[in-house]
C-alpha cells in the first residue's frame, strides 16, 4: 500500500514514467482497434521494432557524422531519436499500405521480413554505438523510468491528437475500414481517409516506442482492444474500453513493477496478457452455460 | 431526355489493366429491372464493379447519366464479403447509407436517422437492426444492405448476388421485396446473379456474359430454351 501512496503522490519522483505509461495504455488501445478490426496485427507487431530501429538510426547519425550528441544536451538526443523514430514508422507504414493495397505478394511475408530486417539492422547499428547501446538495451527491456518532461509533453499531445481525430472522424474511418467499396461509392476519398489512420498510428507508436519501447507498444496497441473485443456491444464502447483497460492496467503493472523491483514494461505486457486468458475463459464459461440453458428450455 | 441511365460503349473490363472482357456494348434504361446473369467467373461481378466507379474501364467508353446529372449507386454487396470482427449493428450499417449527405466530422442529423429508420423497417429489418450485424442470418443481412442502399435516395439499386448463401424460402422473400420496391418506387435495378429462375421471374431485361461473349435483350427472348441452345452451342450473334 505505500508503494501506491508513494506512486500517487504529486512529489513522486518516477511522477513522469507514471503519467507517460498511463497515457500510452490510453492512447494506443485507440488506433489498436482499428489494427485489430482491419486485421493488420502483423503490421503491430513489426511497426515497433521499425520505429526503434528508427531511433537506433538517429542516434547513429551523430556519430558518422563525427560530432558528440552529449555536447549538445538531453534534448537534443530526444528529438533527434523522436525524428527518426516518426519518420521510420511514417514511412514504413505507407510503404507497406502501398504494398497492401496493390495485393501482390504475401502481406504476412512482407510484415514478417520488414520485422526481421528491422530488428537486425537495429542490432546493427547499436553493435558500433555506445550511446545507443545504452538507450536501445533500455528501450528493449521496456524500463519507463527515465522520462523527461519533453517525452510526457510529446505523449500528451500525442493522446489529445489521436483522441480529436477519433472523436471527429471516427464514421469515416470505421466506414473506410468496414466496407471500403461503400466509401468509394459514396465518394469518400479513401486514400485521404486511409493516409489519415496510418499517420495517427504511426505517430503513436512513434511516441510510444520512444517512451516505453516496442514491447509495451506492441502489447497495449493489440491485447486491450483483444480483451474489449469480448465484450464490448459497439465500435465506440469497443475503443472506450480497450482504453480503459490499457490505463488502468499500465497504472497497475507500474505499481506491481515499482512494489517489487521489476522492469514495467514486461510486467505491463504480462499483465494484459493474464487478463485476455482471464476473460477469455471467463467468456467462454459464459458461453457454454448460456447454450446449456438454452437447450434445458427447449 | 434519353431514357438511357447507364452506357457502355465497346468497353473492356478487367483487372489492372487486364481484360476479363471487351467490348462490351450495353445500356441500362431508367426505371428498368435488369439481371446480369453469367456462370461464376465470366465477369458479372466485374462488370458491376465497372459501372459502379470502383474498377476503371479498361477500353472503350462509359457513360453514367449520359444526360449529365450526376447518378446515386445504392450497392448492396454480397453479406458475406463483410468482416464480421467489426462491431456494428445493423442499424449503424444501415445508417451507413446517409453518410455521402453527412460532412466530415459532422454528427448525423436527427433527420437522416429518422430516414435509417424507415428504410430498415421498409425492408422488414427494423425488429433486428439493434442486434449484432455479423450474429444476423443471410436473408436479415441483405435486408440490412438494401435499407442502406435504400437510404443514400439512389437512382439506381445494383445488387450483387444479393441471394447467395440464402436459404430458398429468404431468396424468395428479399427477390420478392426488390421486385415490389422496383414496381411501387420506380426504382431502377441491376442485378446480378447466376439464378436462372429468378432472372427470369423478376427481371425484364438480360444481360447475359458467357465465354467471353456479351449479349443483352428482354427476358422473354432472351431465356428461351432456343435462345440456351444457341448460348450453349455458340450459334447466338
Amino acid at each position: 500500500m505505500d508503494a501506491l501512496l508513494q506512486i500517487l503522490s504529486p512529489s513522486f519522483l518516477l511522477r513522469n514514467s507514471v503519467y507517460t505509461s498511463v497515457l500510452i495504455g490510453i492512447a494506443c488501445p485507440l488506433v489498436g482497434v482499428f489494427i485489430v478490426m482491419r486485421r493488420l496485427v502483423f503490421m503491430g507487431v513489426a511497426l515497433p521494432q521499425i520505429s526503434s530501429t528508427g531511433v537506433a538510426f538517429a542516434l547513429s547519425l551523430p556519430l558518422w557524422l563525427g560530432f558528440h550528441l552529449a555536447d549538445h544536451g538531453v534534448q537534443a538526443a530526444h528529438t533527434l531519436a523522436f525524428a527518426g523514430s516518426i519518420v521510420f514508422s511514417l514511412a514504413a507504414i505507407l510503404l507497406l499500405a502501398f504494398l497492401e493495397r496493390r495485393g501482390r505478394g504475401q502481406p504476412e511475408g512482407r510484415l514478417g521480413t520488414a520485422y526481421v530486417v528491422a530488428a537486425a539492422a537495429g542490432i546493427l547499428l547499436l553493435a558500433k554505438n555506445p550511446y545507443g547501446e545504452i538507450g536501445w538495451l533500455d528501450m528493449l527491456k521496456g524500463e519507463v523510468i527515465a522520462i523527461s518532461n519533453f517525452d510526457l509533453g510529446l505523449t500528451i499531445a500525442m493522446l489529445t491528437l489521436v483522441l480529436m481525430v477519433l472523436l471527429l472522424f471516427q464514421k469515416e474511418l470505421i466506414m473506410v475500414s468496414f466496407d471500403r467499396e461503400m466509401a468509394c461509392i459514396l465518394h469518400k476519398n479513401v486514400v485521404f481517409w486511409d493516409a489519415l489512420l496510418y499517420i495517427l498510428i504511426g505517430l503513436t507508436v512513434s511516441v510510444s516506442v520512444l517512451s516505453v519501447g516496442p514491447l509495451i507498444a506492441f502489447g497495449f496497441l493489440l491485447i486491450p482492444a483483444l480483451i474489449a473485443h469480448r465484450f464490448a456491444r459497439n465500435m465506440s464502447l469497443l475503443m472506450t474500453w480497450a482504453s480503459l483497460i490499457g490505463g488502468v492496467t499500465a497504472f497497475i503493472g507500474f505499481w506491481i513493477a515499482y512494489q517489487y523491483d521489476l522492469p514495467v514494461g514486461p510486467t505491463d505486457v504480462l499483465l494484459l496478457g493474464t487478463t485476455y486468458a482471464l476473460i477469455w475463459m471467463a467468456a467462454g464459461i459464459l458461453e457454454r452455460h448460456e447454450k446449456s440453458s438454452k437447450f434445458t428450455e427447449d | 431526355m434519353s431514357n438511357i441511365i447507364i452506357k457502355l460503349d465497346k468497353v473492356g473490363i478487367g483487372y489492372a489493366g487486364r481484360e476479363v472482357l471487351s467490348g462490351i456494348s450495353v445500356s441500362i434504361c431508367r426505371f428498368s429491372f435488369t439481371a446480369i446473369l453469367g456462370a461464376n467467373g465470366s465477369g458479372k461481378t466485374t462488370l458491376l464493379k465497372t459501372i459502379l466507379g470502383l474498377l476503371p474501364p479498361v477500353a472503350g467508353r462509359m457513360e453514367a447519366a449520359p444526360s449529365g446529372e450526376r447518378l446515386i449507386f445504392g450497392y448492396v454487396p454480397q453479406a458475406s464479403r463483410l468482416d464480421p470482427v467489426y462491431l456494428l449493428t445493423g442499424f449503424e450499417v444501415a445508417l451507413m447509407g446517409v453518410y455521402g449527405r453527412v460532412r466530415p466530422g459532422r454528427f448525423v442529423p436527427q433527420a437522416e436517422r429518422a430516414l435509417t429508420r424507415q428504410c430498415l423497417q421498409a425492408t422488414g429489418a427494423e425488429e433486428f437492426s439493434h442486434r449484432r450485424f455479423s450474429e444476423l442470418s443471410g436473408g436479415q443481412k441483405q435486408r440490412v444492405l438494401i435499407a442502406r442502399a435504400l437510404a443514400t435516395h439512389p437512382d439506381i439499386l445494383l445488387l450483387d448476388e444479393p441471394t447467395a448463401g440464402v436459404d430458398h424460402a429468404a431468396t424468395q422473400a428479399v427477390m420478392e421485396f426488390i421486385s415490389q420496391l422496383h414496381k411501387e418506387s420506380k426504382i431502377t435495378v441491376l442485378l446480378v446473379t447466376h439464378d436462372l429462375a429468378a432472372a427470369h421471374r423478376y427481371a425484364e431485361q438480360v444481360i447475359w456474359l458467357d465465354d467471353g461473349k456479351v449479349f443483352q435483350g428482354p427476358v422473354d427472348k432472351l431465356l428461351t430454351a432456343e435462345h440456351f441452345n444457341e448460348i450453349l452451342t455458340g450459334t447466338m450473334d
